[in-house]
């Protein structure tokens, strides 16, 4: 049968791989490590010249792979001596792995990001993150930071109208194309019961004055599918099943740049975005790295490579990628996080028992 | 030591055909080897998975339970689960019951390319599958187009959503298993008993129901339960086909749960999980209730000739069979690997938009994918490997001691195979990071866990295989060994382990090949450094990169069916070899 690892075993392991990673820094030049130290030295008010950063960093996100990679790459350049351990899946896993970790009391993650605002404000409600006010947040507009600092949004992803171009020859400007005959059924969107983004959709959508519920029981009416994600719901209006969809962008631009037979629109009303914060654990055993990966990625070095990757960045003054609106030329439809998070689970059930009722 | 067994034999009471008497020292052992790891690894995180839904703010409590069992869409998931899981069990057996019967017994051509097409459904991954039936049968689907073009007016002949379609779809995913485990025992029933049958009169289905069925009913039986336990945890399917149409299945309602964050979402899942694992146990006990008066002692070499010449209905025969592989098996395959060489998703299938390029992406340009295939090769040669030595070795304890604890332990070890990928997931993480108060083994976060998780999930598919050869050995063989002074070691190499073959390497088959395309599990397990096939290709179809992750799937089932069919041709040229 299997073996388990005595702790014995296990502790002459960790003291190898201690002395091992000794040595490694040891070996590194040390006229590396100063730079990126100084900067956080300046730029923090009252910490006063902190050692140089290492060790391991343990980073947990649902950015695609890719992304998460470019982004470590680019962190590591300027911090050679910190390990970052990586674990990526989509934000139903990471959310579950580190409620856990959390439920048997053995938070591993030091740093996070995921998903949307709501979700940081229950971890926040949680007491699971430390707060950190990192000083390259000061560009991000207030409504997309939380103001004691426990999460910062990292980029503008907005839920746009995806179109199939081959099919539909007249762009629509509106999301009320989705409850016009013409689109019946031949619309798609992620269901809110499996895709944490589209949850978010939903609570904004039924709180501003022009939607509320009656526009989710017009798209009932015109017979909306329904599906899983949102890879799903491009999948579907790409391959001509459906017409419409209410998808992220950043999907719809790289499918389109691809050859895909897509069109992105941002429809006139507005469109509710998701930030995909990042925090710091309270647990985590290595705040000085941990800051440093959040200053990192609010950084104007950090923000381009966002773009470069294909998304909205979030802060001011940063060109959004080829296809996208630089964050201040969207119309944002917003709602209060708080209330928002509160109500996540009531506005599930409800769209789930409207949606259902066939 | 060898006098001590002798004594034992010749003690022994002519009444007890089944119950082995050995020393009690060593008959206690046998039960602690059996006992302990499968308390630690089975029973222990089951046990959290309780723990968990009875904790509540106010201390322990049923509140969950409360909750949950008043909620009307509980039961509408159970209505549903229960029904899918049972229908397409239903399929399942006929589809394979029919094919192993055909393979094994009849006159049948291209007998090795029917086995090779009818375990496609199992390596399929079942989002493709499922995505193929919504483009063969869905509302936009050939299917209804086709009826439509007919009848000259929109006419839909059938839908794939809905509860309907779920039932077809996991019937044809699920099938492979009863075919495979029905297979290896229709090859030992001795044909005397069927020519016996016959001159006495009785008709081919007479035979076919009096002889051939119960004899077989240990495999059918196994293969059924892995079917209908693998229908309860299915989620691929019921998501597509399910979520449109508002159909909660356990799986995908215990999914609604997790994701649901809330510090009572896990209690709340794991209620439903448990509710879950007692029909996965009903399923047990229903199995045990068709067992229960099978008594079957034949110990018949394998005999892979034929029974039944099928005369003027075998090239009938022969297109059915075809046709219905080409529509479940091969379909599918191609239809998932013409996503992966259009250049970008949504255009249409002609020359001037076919591109290698995905193929060499998934091959050369990403790091990832060289390092899972290795990770995944490692991991499901390690659990192929653990679980045919424990599964075998608890296989003959339950069969050779039968008592209420085999009983409980058999359910213990079916449940994490029933469960939902993502609840063992959870389960795993709770038992191994801290598995004791103050003792942290290290192992979370490493792919030491993945492969734990892999032999609790998957070593129920070789212990019901290997069930089914030892059930077919007569116990005579190892007393009679034993008698002749066989010592332990000699007993399983020279006569047992030969004659368990056929199970145990369906078993051993099976356990890899669903341990190396495992997506679930190592979604929520896996770290830098331990990345999984699944984890490459789920990644790409989070990005959006359809067209990467069907290459690659593609690219895997190529693989395999290569493995296949090398593996065919060298026995084929070794049996040659052998008889001169």
């Amino acid at each position: 049968m299997k073996r388990v690892l005595s702790p014995k075993w296990t502790l002459s392991l960790f003291a190898a791989v201690a002395v091992f990673g000794l040595a490694a820094c040891g070996s590194q030049p040390s006229s590396t490590s100063p730079t990126p130290a100084a900067n956080t030295a300046a730029t923090s008010e009252s910490a006063p010249a902190p050692a140089k950063i290492a060790g391991s960093l343990s980073f947990y996100t649902s950015q695609p792979d890719a992304d998460a990679q470019a982004l470590i790459e680019g962190f590591s350049k300027n911090n050679p001596e910190v390990k970052v351990e990586l674990f990526r899946s989509g934000t139903e896993e990471v959310m579950s792995r580190l409620q856990a970790e959390a439920q048997a009391g053995q938070v591993k993650v030091d740093v996070l990001l995921v998903a949307d605002a709501p979700t940081f404000a229950s971890l926040k409600k949680q007491d699971l993150l430390m707060p950190y006010a990192s000083p390259e947040a000061k560009d991000i507009p207030a409504e997309w930071k939380d103001a004691e600092g426990a999460y910062t949004g990292t980029k503008v992803m907005a839920t746009v109208l995806a179109v199939n171009s081959s099919k539909v020859a007249a762009l629509p400007d509106s999301w009320k194309v989705l409850t016009s005959p013409e689109a019946s059924n031949k619309t798609i969107m992620p269901s809110p019961l499996y895709s944490g983004a589209a949850a978010y959709n939903i609570g904004v959508l039924t709180r501003q004055a022009d939607f509320g519920w009656d526009y989710i029981a017009g798209l009932k009416a015109n017979q909306m599918t329904v599906t899983k994600g949102n890879g799903a719901v491009l999948k579907s209006v790409a391959g001509g099943e459906k017409e419409y969809g209410m998808v992220v962008d950043y999907l719809v631009a790289r499918a389109k740049k691809d050859g895909s037979p897509v069109e992105l629109i941002y429809p006139n009303e507005g469109v509710p975005v998701i930030t995909e914060p990042i925090g710091i654990m309270k647990a985590t055993k290595n705040a000085e790295a941990a800051k440093a990966f959040v200053d990192y990625v609010l950084s104007e070095e950090g923000q381009q490579l966002a773009s470069s990757l294909g998304y909205t960045p979030i802060r001011k003054g940063i060109a959004a990628p080829e296809g996208l609106r630089a964050q201040d030329q969207i119309k944002v439809l917003s709602a209060n996080t708080d209330e928002l998070e509160a109500n996540r689970e009531a506005d599930k059930k409800k769209f789930g028992e409207m949606m259902g009722a066939k | 030591m060898q006098s001590n067994w002798q004594a034992a034999v010749s003690e022994r009471k002519m009444g007890e055909r089944r119950k082995m008497t050995v020393p009690l020292s060593l008959e206690k052992a046998a039960t602690w080897t059996v006992l302990v790891p499968v308390a630690f690894f089975f029973m222990y995180p089951l046990w959290k998975l309780i723990a968990l839904s009875v904790q509540t703010e106010a201390g322990i409590g049923l509140r969950y339970f409360a909750d949950v069992i008043t909620h009307v869409r509980t039961w509408n998931a159970i209505g549903h689960s229960v029904t899918a899981a049972g229908a397409s069990t239903l399929i399942a057996l006929v589809i394979g019951v029919s094919l192993a019967w055909l393979c094994a017994y009849t006159d049948i051509r291209w007998k090795s390319a029917i086995h090779v097409l009818a375990l496609l459904p199992l390596l399929i991954p079942s989002y493709v599958m499922t995505l193929a039936w919504t483009q063969l049968a869905g509302p936009q689907g050939v299917l209804n187009r086709a009826a439509s073009w007919l009848y000259g007016g929109p006419l839909e002949l059938w839908d794939v959503y809905g509860l309907d379609g779920i039932i077809v779809v996991m019937g044809l995913t699920h099938y492979p298993l009863v075919y495979m485990l029905t297979l290896s025992v229709l090859y030992r029933i001795p044909k005397e008993l069927e020519w016996a049958a016959h001159s006495s009169g009785a008709t081919a289905t007479t035979v076919f129901r009096k002889v051939t069925l119960p004899l077989a009913l240990p495999g059918i039986a196994g293969g059924g339960l892995l079917a209908f336990i693998s229908g309860l945890d299915n989620f691929g399917v019921p998501a597509f086909l399910g979520i449109p149409e508002n159909i909660p299945l356990l799986s995908t309602l215990i999914y609604e749960e997790v994701i649901g964050f809330g510090p009572s979402a896990f209690a709340r899942a794991s209620v439903l999980s448990i509710l879950l694992g007692v029909i996965a146990l009903a399923g047990t006990g229903v199995q045990w209730l068709f067992l229960r008066k099978s008594r079957v002692d034949q110990t018949s070499a394998e005999d892979k000739s034929i029974r039944r010449h099928l005369e003027r209905y075998r090239r009938g025969v022969e297109v059915l069979v075809g046709l219905f592989l080409l529509v479940t098996s091969v379909l599918p395959l191609l239809s998932m690997a013409a996503n992966a060489f259009i250049k970008a998703y949504g255009l249409p299938f002609v020359p001037q938009n076919l591109t290698w390029k995905h193929f060499a992406f998934v091959l050369f340009d990403h790091v990832g994918t060289r390092a899972a295939i290795g990770n995944s090769l490692m991991l499901a040669c390690l659990t192929g490997v653990l679980c045919v030595v424990a599964g075998t070795w608890f296989a003959y304890w339950r069969i050779h001691r039968p008592s209420f604890m085999g009983k409980v332990m058999e359910g213990a070890v079916a449940l994490p195979y029933a469960l939902p990928g993502m609840v063992l997931g959870l389960a795993m993480i709770l038992t191994w990071i801290e598995p004791i108060p103050s003792w942290q083994p290290g192992i979370y976060g490493t792919v030491w866990l993945i492969l734990i998780a892999y032999v609790t999930r998957f070593l129920i598919l070789q212990v019901k295989s290997s069930t089914v050869s030892i059930m077919q050995v007569g116990k005579e063989v190892e007393e009679a060994a034993r008698i002749n002074g066989g010592r332990f070691w000699t007993r399983w190499s020279r006569i047992l382990l030969p004659l368990y073959a056929p199970g145990m390497a369906t078993g051993l088959f099976l356990v890899f090949l669903t341990a190396f395309t495992e997506l679930t599990i190592s979604s929520l397990l896996w770290s830098s450094g331990s990345e999984t096939i699944g984890v490459v290709i789920f990644s790409f179809e989070q990005a959006g990169s359809t067209t990467h992750s069907t290459a690659l799937s593609s690219l895997i089932v190529v693989a395999i069916l290569l493995a296949l069919t090398m593996g065919g041709l060298w026995k084929r040229y070794w049996q040659r070899r052998i008889q001169g």
